[in-house]
């Protein structure tokens, strides 16, 4: 096997041409001077950072994406599993349901789910960790069913499932030592997609009146000039490492057992 | 209708200064004569005040502002919705008011549209974070008021606020008012367009901007109404205006890019035809981009927005407070700050309160009275017009 | 774990004896049945039930007429389709060339993690910020556009490119839809296993057919699935090229919609419902175009 691969460093550097040239500049633009227009400012940077609303709303939102990203899997990673070995069937259907909050713009889903849960309990209704989860899990769907089964699809299920069933492990077991280890790449892809989502979705929260991180955003945004800039590379840095910080900690948890990600498993 | 609801307060706010003193009670009982007797009783009378605060009052002058204060003291919050810091100076106008009255603000949805404002009234119905007030254009104005979405409130102020722009059941009154105008950054644009007209000349290829779509802003529709006058057309016949946007468009100088304080200041929205409050705020807030905003004298076009206080709103005296505080000298002022004229601009010129300073800073007053407001009507028949053809300029 | 290919269809559905096989297997997938239905389905079903409703109750097929027979509505599905068509593909082909440039073996492993993680940023960045990143880009006065006029003297706003029209959504676009592909497919080019790609080049296969025979039939099942679900993430896409273009230029469906539901001067919420069944419409059509080809390309897999 080539150690080094000349088409390989080629794609590599236009996706870095191409990904990172619009941050360079928002980056230009965020550090001029509001004075002058000339390099080099960085007051964008220290009006967001000091701002005491930026620190909390972005803590609503990375506390509200972790609730999503469980609940999400907890509905999904079953779902698919028994799905890919029991009821293979029902895979169109459940990929064309988790199609379907595509289809639902976020301005109508909101609006009916303001209209249906009207006057369900405050714990509930006025509560970003009820009300908004329960529909950030609804957008997260897509992502994660995809992630999942294209993961679950990457694997035997059925073989890991007999071979752990008949070696004597209960289903329990085998679900924790034996699927859940296989897809945790599938899994983390999924965590990662509902995190950006949630760090990212206006028009729910908008709406509902909670005020998330992406709402802060959206309001800087359309009365701040140079700390739109700043906040838009501040939340992309921030998110990302957040999922760098999953990413860690999703490996240490199961590396030891199965290889994570590596060509030959 | 108003001048005799005028008369009423008047009369039973006088009553209501007085105190509560049984012979002066029953005095007023004898002069008043059968149409009050109501209240010559001591008992009746005290009944009254308390049903009087019981519920917030359908008239401002009915009750006393320190009593406005004390009951919205007590729900201690008020809630509003899509106030940008931004727009006619909205960050000030809170923050005072917070201030001056010890009331938290709930600001939701900061950039909301006046359909979404009048949406939150439905969607929060009965909860705790339902907006108490809403700031919208006055179609969503008579459309919520139809729909039942507002209280009725006649805020101590309303006798000078103009006519033409005050719903006389006290559904909603406009709040200020703006014309259009057309903004420049003098580092890209060296000879500053000063009328629509100039907008074509092929020296401002790909630099002119609205502030949105027609469809959905309500600035932008205004920038096509502006546009119509200045072609020929009317507030009846907005026709023009679509007619200029398609030739800018043909030309290749209009850009579909909303302006924004991002864009203004970064050079990508060299032109930008807005509201003349937020283009000369930008003028202040940007001295890099060396921004500079005039009224197109070929289309002098205006429009106002409305305060509407929710039919339920969960602090209902807050709200009433509120708009007992913009109405108020000193919260009109703080619109004018923000180069948005408050709607009793004309009594503050009158009673002469206006600091000069303040008054140099705008544009000429002389074009100000040109501006003519859309009807309900007309403004219904531009909609639907620019509706039907603007997808396809 | 060597063995599991070996083994590949032993446990079929169906065939494994247990008592209660049937309703314990259909009580595992009622949670996320049930969720949908109480979060999705009952809230949103009077939208679709609305786009049958006339302005004063009743049912109706008019609201749908009114948009199958109005041209600019047409047009606006004509756009949408062909942006999320352009974008789903060049967002597959490009997100499977860069995935697997950097998971292959000798790319060091630090790329990839920053890939993916990036990847998971990227894929949901969208809205107004990423339109001023690309209107500060390859905007008429953009560090490239200017760099291009400078240096090399091409004026692309000369040439008939700008960031506001069409092109320029869909380049805006497969910021989003790169990203996504990658995420997505990187689980299943973990499955190419490095042996395959060993013993093909000891059988004497060159890189192409090592591709046509073996890689891309292992992987074409996840990405024909993808394909899906980026088609559907740029259907729906709706703040990236309304900060972009307000919907002046670029007309699509969640635009109008977005008009129809939240505007300033229009409000027309039937034909918004209509134009939201037509979206459902056209998914349920890809969904059964998709369908026969995924199990076809599973079978070639196999």
């Amino acid at each position: 096997m080539r150690r080094f691969s000349l088409s390989a460093w080629i794609w590599i550097v236009l996706a870095a041409v191409y990904f990172l040239i619009p941050l360079l500049a928002t980056l230009l633009f965020s550090i001029k001077d509001k004075q002058t227009g000339n390099c080099c400012s960085l007051s964008a940077y220290g009006f967001i950072l000091h701002d005491p609303v930026f620190w909390s709303r972005i803590r609503l939102s990375f506390e509200l994406a972790l609730e999503t990203i469980v609940i999400t899997l907890l509905l999904l990673v079953p779902t698919i599993y028994w799905v890919h070995l029991r009821l293979p069937r029902l895979r169109a259907v459940i990929s064309f349901l988790a199609l379907v909050p595509f289809v639902v713009p976020p301005i109508i889903l909101v609006g009916g789910l303001l209209n249906f849960y009207r006057g369900s309990p405050q714990w509930f209704y006025a509560k970003p960790f009820g009300f908004l989860a329960a529909a950030y899990v609804i957008l997260a769907f897509p992502y994660v069913f995809f992630s999942l089964d294209a993961g679950f699809r990457a694997i035997d299920v059925h073989t890991l499932t007999e071979a752990s069933l008949n070696l004597g492990a209960s289903w329990r077991t085998t679900l924790a030592r034996v699927i859940l280890p296989n897809i945790k790449v599938a899994a983390l892809s999924g965590a990662f997609l509902t995190l950006a989502i949630v760090m990212g979705e206006y028009t729910i929260a908008a709406l509902s009146a909670f005020k998330t991180f992406p709402v802060y955003i959206e309001n800087v945004n359309e009365t701040q000039a140079y700390p739109a800039a700043a906040l838009t590379l501040l939340s992309f840095g921030i998110t990302w490492a957040a999922m760098g910080s999953i990413l860690l900690v999703g490996r240490r948890g199961g590396a030891t057992r199965v290889q994570l990600g590596g060509g030959g498993r | 209708m108003e001048d005799f609801q005028e008369q009423e307060y008047e009369f039973l706010r006088r009553l209501d200064e007085d105190t509560l003193d049984r012979r002066k009670l029953l005095k007023r009982g004898l002069a008043a004569g059968a149409g009050l007797t109501i209240l010559s009783t001591p008992a009746a009378a005290l009944a009254a005040r308390q049903k009087v605060l019981a519920a917030p009052p359908l008239i401002g002058r009915k009750v006393t502002l320190a009593e406005i204060v004390k009951e919205a003291k007590k729900e201690g919050k008020l809630n509003v919705i899509a106030l940008p810091h931004d727009w006619s100076n909205y960050g000030e106008v809170i923050s005072t008011f917070k201030k001056k009255y010890g009331l938290s603000m709930d600001e939701q949805n900061d950039q909301g549209s006046s359909a979404q404002e009048n949406q939150a009234l439905r969607d929060l119905k009965g909860d705790s974070r339902q907006p108490d007030v809403v700031d919208v254009s006055p179609p969503f104005a008579i459309d919520g008021a139809n729909e039942g979405l507002y209280a009725r409130y006649y805020t101590t102020n309303y006798r000078t606020v103009p006519r033409s722009q005050k719903d006389t059941r006290g559904l909603w009154l406009g709040d200020y008012y703006g014309a259009i105008s057309i903004g420049s950054n003098g580092n890209i644009v060296k000879n500053a367009p000063k009328t629509f007209a100039d907008l074509l000349k092929p020296e401002y290829k790909n630099q002119v901007a609205l502030n949105g779509s027609p469809l959905t802003s309500g600035s932008a529709r205004a920038g096509v109404f502006a546009a119509a006058l200045a072609h020929g057309g009317s507030l009846n016949n907005v026709q023009p205006g679509i007619d200029f946007f398609k030739k800018l468009k043909s030309v290749g100088n209009f850009i579909p890019v909303g302006g924004s304080p991002q864009t203004v200041a970064s050079g990508q929205t060299p032109i930008v035809i807005d509201w003349d409050y937020l283009n000369l705020v930008y003028t202040g807030e940007f001295p890099a981009a060396k921004w500079t905003a005039t009224i197109p004298a070929d289309g002098v076009y205006g429009a106002y927005y409305c305060q509407a206080i929710s039919a339920t709103a969960p602090h209902p005296w807050a709200a009433r407070l509120w708009q007992e505080f913009l109405y108020s000298d000193q919260g009109q002022l703080l619109f004018l700050k923000g180069f948005a004229h408050p709607t009793r601009f004309p009594d503050l010129v009158k009673r002469k309160v206006i600091p000069a300073a303040l008054l140099k800073a705008l544009p000429s007053p002389a074009l100000y009275s040109k501006l003519k407001f859309a009807t309900a009507k007309q403004n219904a028949d531009s909609k639907a017009l620019i509706l039907a053809q603007w997808p396809n300029i | 774990m060597a063995t599991d290919v070996a083994a590949v269809g032993e446990l079929r559905p169906g065939t494994r004896p247990g008592r209660r096989r049937l309703p314990l297997a259909w009580l595992v997938v009622v949670p996320f049945f049930a969720y949908t239905l109480l979060f999705l389905f009952l809230p949103a079903g009077e939208v679709l039930v609305g786009a049958f409703k006339g302005a004063h109750g009743g049912a109706t097929l008019s609201n749908l007429s009114d948009v199958i027979h109005n041209p600019n509505l047409r047009d606006d599905y004509k756009t949408s389709i062909e942006v999320s068509l352009v974008t789903a593909g060049l967002g597959a082909l490009f997100g499977v060339l860069i995935a697997y440039a950097a998971i292959r073996e000798g790319t060091p492993r630090w790329i990839r993690s920053a890939l993916t993680t990036f990847s998971g940023v990227a894929a949901n960045f969208g809205g107004i910020p990423l339109a001023f990143a690309f209107i500060s880009t390859l905007g008429v006065l953009g560090i490239v556009t200017v760099f291009l006029q400078n240096q090399l003297h091409y004026s692309l706003y000369q040439h008939g490119f700008t960031i506001y029209g069409k092109t320029g959504v869909e380049v805006v676009y497969l910021y989003f839809q790169i990203p996504l592909m990658i995420l997505v497919i990187a689980p299943a080019i973990d499955g190419l296993r490095r042996e395959w790609r060993e013993a093909t080049s000891n059988l004497g296969a060159s890189s192409f057919q090592y591709w046509r025979y073996v890689g891309l039939p292992v992987l074409l099942p996840s990405i024909i699935s993808t394909l899906i679900l980026l088609f559907g993430n740029s259907f729906a896409a709706y703040a990236t090229a309304y900060g972009l273009t307000t919907g002046q230029s670029v007309h699509l469906v969640p635009i109008t919609i977005g008009f129809d539901i939240s505007g300033n001067v229009v409000s027309n919420p039937h034909e918004a419902q209509a134009l939201a069944f037509g979206m459902f419409v056209v998914l349920a059509v890809m969904m059964l175009i998709y369908i026969p080809v995924q199990r076809r390309a599973s079978r070639w897999a196999k």
